[in-house]
């Protein structure tokens, strides 16, 4: 009996030691030939809870200027529902040279479950007058859309990282503004990230 | 041995007046620029159970869905968590931050970054439904246009889960302010146009 009782713990244990979230958001990210610059990054605690990372402004020559970076993520873990949600928004971005700008850049990743569903969205993420190559981009963009970037490399706009299982596990990776640099040989030489919120659970 | 004891625990008695005399006057000159600040309304609602947590985004007001037009930077993101200390005491803890772009909003647009000192359940429209809590506190605003004002008040009238995922069903209310001196007050009401609202029954942990 003693036994059984034991086990059954064990296993309550196991079940509840088994559910994790993780989030994760920053503002910039830039590496140029191997040189890399952050702005500060909110990640959050594996049992949940909540950070934040901010600055009120960062710039990298060249690369990236940008202010008001805002990062937060939240979490919690539960035996009937877990979630994580990690935002990022990033003001008077300018990357790459000025060939991608944009008032605001919005960074949403959801991931989420409960005792019947699961799943892992970006939902809310979205620019606030972009404009690449100097041409305003009106039209919501849709997830991963490439643009070249003629003298830099190319740039995946709204790039969406979906991740996990589909069954005990959920993630999404958002980024909104992800540049690939390039050399005239296409050699990527370095990239830049802007606006960027990652979001996971497992059960 | 006892008089020992009495003595030391009198000085200590007397060390900590001193000490707060000092801090009193040292937080004075910040306390003259919040003077008037209404503190948030703790009083009403029950002791709770449960927490909360969240964060994404809201543009409409509640009850229209979406998102605003990109133009006209209409909309709010944020992040909470929030927990009560436990019944029968309605003292809470937590954090919120709050990021408002609607240039027609105080300072032009500002970021908010609240501590929460109370949590209780819901007293509007919402009181009686399962999923949604009442908190609220004192934090710092940071107007695009203008100076930072601290120990503004705020407070999240509710904040609900409604369902999995939340967008379009899960709400929050929240109201900051006055800022200062007989200043505005700041509100949004909308449903969730990104990311989520959980409500967790406390388990002791």
């Amino acid at each position: 009996m003693t036994l059984k009782i034991l086990a059954a713990l064990t296993l309550l244990a196991g079940a509840v030691q088994a559910q994790s979230v993780t989030g994760k958001a920053f503002g910039t990210y830039v590496n140029v030939a191997g040189i890399v610059s952050q702005s500060p990054i909110a990640t959050l605690p594996s049992t949940g809870g909540m950070a934040t990372g901010q600055a009120d402004a960062f710039g990298v020559a060249g690369s990236v200027d940008a202010s008001q970076l805002n990062a937060v993520t939240t979490g919690a873990v539960d035996n009937k529902q877990t979630g994580a949600q990690s935002t990022s928004e990033v003001e008077g971005v300018s990357a790459a040279a000025g060939a991608i700008t944009a008032d605001i850049v919005t960074a949403v990743a959801t991931s989420y479950f409960g005792q019947f569903i699961g799943g892992s969205d970006a939902t809310g993420s979205g620019f606030t007058n972009l404009a690449v190559n100097r041409v305003p981009v009106t039209d919501e963009v849709a997830p991963n859309t490439r643009v070249n970037l003629p003298g830099v490399g190319y740039a995946i706009l709204n790039e969406q990282i979906p991740t996990g299982d589909g069954v005990t596990s959920w993630g999404m990776t958002v980024n909104m503004i992800h540049v690939v640099l390039q050399d005239v040989l296409g050699l990527t030489t370095g990239e830049i990230i802007i606006g960027s919120a990652s979001s996971s659970v497992s059960k | 041995m006892n008089k020992a004891r009495h003595f030391s625990l009198a000085l200590c008695a007397v060390a900590a007046v001193l000490v707060a005399a000092a801090c009193q006057d040292a937080a004075s000159p910040q306390r003259t620029i919040t003077a008037g600040i209404t503190p948030p309304p703790k009083g009403g609602g029950s002791c709770a159970n449960f927490r909360l947590t969240g964060g994404g985004r809201v543009d409409k007001p509640e009850p229209l869905l979406g998102k605003n037009t990109p133009d006209s930077h209409d909309f709010a993101t944020f992040g909470f968590q929030a927990r009560p200390t436990g019944c029968p005491s309605t003292d809470g803890s937590g954090n919120l931050e709050w990021n408002e772009h609607n240039p027609a909003a105080y300072g032009g647009g500002f970021a908010f970054h609240g501590t929460v000192t109370f949590f209780t359940t819901p007293l509007d429209e919402t009181a009686g439904t399962t999923g949604c809590g009442r908190f609220g506190g004192f934090g710092r605003i940071n107007p695009k246009n203008g100076s930072t004002t601290q120990l503004v008040p705020f407070q999240v009238f509710h904040a609900c889960d409604v369902a999995e995922p939340g967008v379009g069903k899960d709400h929050i209310f929240i109201a900051i302010g006055p800022i200062g001196d007989g200043g505005p007050t700041y509100q949004r009401h909308s449903l969730l146009s990104g990311g989520n609202i959980q409500w967790h029954k406390l388990t002791g942990n």
